[in-house]
């Protein structure tokens, strides 16, 4: 059994070779949770680690383990014994990700949001000293794409893109890693809240192109930290409703 | 680095002064090799894709595996490449949408592929075709050096891509392109800089600082003013704006500014 479950194990590691990766390591990863050759509470190799054993790049490994989150069967704890776990799934997706924001307490999630509004802040001031107009076109088109978006996990990874595209666009690979991480975080979790409210969503986004477009800092700054703060006052809402109304 | 250059000018040991033609043209240098290998991508993929066309039937991943080898000889040829390959344009490959054929050196000096998620059902990074490493020579036809930008796709580096088109029958296949870690060039390029009377600043076609050696202007910043693309394609390569001198390191789309000297 141990040797049979061992083989199994490192093919679970071995690596993929088609081309929708994310979906293979998902799919991967997902049926060696539920087969139980990974077991609850288990704590993953660490991100390059994993990557490359998977033999596929961070950025796809990242969104592997978003979706593996907003399934509820991986959660990521920061900072010492932080890593990612294995969560052995005990009810439906939806419920799953009703519990992932369940296991997070408001104070959590208001450090994440404040976390987040300090890195876009950042950012946004910057891009407005660095960014030249072309850089711009990519936050257009993302935040178009986040209005043709189907379902709320699509408009979470386009939302988690506007925020490190925002980050590239200060010239600056220390707040784009930060906001690459704090998107994996939150990028779970935002599935929840993005059934609603899209257009206020992105006219609030487009807001801070603007303000970047005219080089206006400070403006950028704050209107970047508001984006971050509302999406996060959405999960602190959501998380405070009273069970069983949706948090409606 | 690999392709380090000793102390500038080769003159002996008195620390002699460079002037900016000649900052400029170690500049240009440096830059060409990184070229060759592009070019030497270029070759190859262009061979792969001619052949399949002369076989009449359209390429696929398969034939793209033949570049591997020259691919890995020139990440080990070169420490100056971190990431060297093909990158097809959609619709190209008969077995598949999107493909990138590129390989990386990783900082143990292994050599490995990148292996990217291209379906944009599940990746928000999908769609490569708005960097400026692609979009620049598609739209001009012109070898291009895209960047300095973060490279959040490939590496999470701060990085240059000097990437070229590759045409088969007249029609745009896609880029064989390099990527120089802004770090590693700011290595190569920083003492021949440092000779210089004055501060200087290697400034890319759209004003974005590479490398400077004035504390005003750091990497990343933006140069606003002198209209940096006109020096490029100019007929003398130089200019002058408000007493600074422009100057194009030769071919390559890159301009040195200087200060008046005193």
């Amino acid at each position: 059994m141990a040797q049979d479950v061992g083989g199994a194990r490192r093919a679970v590691f071995a690596p993929v070779d088609t081309r929708a990766r994310v979906d293979t390591v998902v799919r991967r990863l997902s049926d060696a949770i539920e087969l139980g050759l990974l077991a609850d509470g288990e704590q993953l190799p660490g991100e390059s680690d994993l990557a490359a054993q998977l033999g596929v790049s961070t950025v796809t490994l990242r969104e592997a383990l978003m979706a593996l989150r907003q399934q509820g069967l991986v959660t990521t704890r920061r900072g010492r014994g932080g890593g990612s776990f294995v969560t052995l799934p005990d009810a439906p997706a939806a419920d799953r990700l009703h519990a992932l924001l369940a296991a997070w307490s408001t104070d959590e999630l208001r450090d994440l949001g404040d976390h987040w509004a300090a890195v876009s802040g950042a950012a946004a001031r910057l891009a407005a000293q660095r960014t030249e107009p072309g850089d711009l076109r990519q936050l257009h088109r993302t935040l178009d794409e986040l209005g043709e978006a189907a379902d709320p996990p699509a408009r979470s990874r386009m939302l988690g893109r506007f925020h490190v595209e925002l980050a590239a666009a200060a010239q600056s690979a220390r707040l784009t890693r930060e906001a690459v991480g704090i998107q994996t975080d939150v990028g779970a979790l935002l599935c929840l809240v993005l059934d609603r409210g899209l257009e206020e969503i992105r006219n609030r986004h487009r807001s801070v192109i603007s303000a970047v477009q005219d080089g206006a800092h400070e403006q950028a700054r704050a209107l970047a930290e508001q984006c971050a703060e509302e999406s996060v006052a959405r999960l602190i809402g959501l998380r405070l409703a009273p069970p069983g109304t949706g948090g409606r | 680095m690999g392709s380090s250059h000793p102390s500038a000018g080769g003159a002996a040991d008195t620390p002699a002064e460079a002037t900016a033609a000649d900052v400029a043209a170690r500049v240009r240098d440096t830059l060409e090799v990184v070229f060759e290998a592009v070019a030497e991508t270029l070759a190859d993929t262009t061979a792969v894709l001619t052949a399949a066309a002369d076989r009449g039937t359209p390429p696929t991943t398969g034939d793209l595996a033949a570049l591997r080898p020259g691919l890995e000889h020139r990440l080990g040829r070169l420490g100056l490449v971190s990431g060297i390959g093909f990158v097809a344009a959609p619709g190209l490959l008969a077995d598949v949408p999107a493909w990138l054929e590129w390989w990386q050196s990783g900082a143990d000096g292994t050599v490995r592929p990148l292996l990217l998620d291209l379906d944009p059902g599940h990746s928000a990074y999908s769609d490569y075709t708005h960097w400026d490493w692609y979009a620049l020579p598609r739209d001009t036809g012109l070898r291009a050096v895209a960047g300095p930008y973060v490279d959040y796709l490939c590496s999470d580096e701060y990085s240059l891509t000097l990437s070229a088109p590759v045409t088969v029958g007249g029609a745009f296949a896609g880029v064989a392109a390099a990527d120089v870690y802004l770090s590693h060039f700011e290595a190569a390029v920083m003492p021949v800089l440092r000779e210089l009377p004055g501060p200087a600043c290697l400034v890319n076609a759209r004003g974005r600082v590479a490398v400077s050696t004035d504390t005003r202007y750091l990497a990343g910043s933006l140069l606003r003013g002198p209209d940096f693309a006109a020096v490029l394609t100019g007929p003398d390569g130089a200019a002058d704006h408000y007493g600074a001198r422009l100057r194009a390191c030769g071919s390559i789309p890159i301009v040195l500014a200087t200060a008046p000297a005193g």
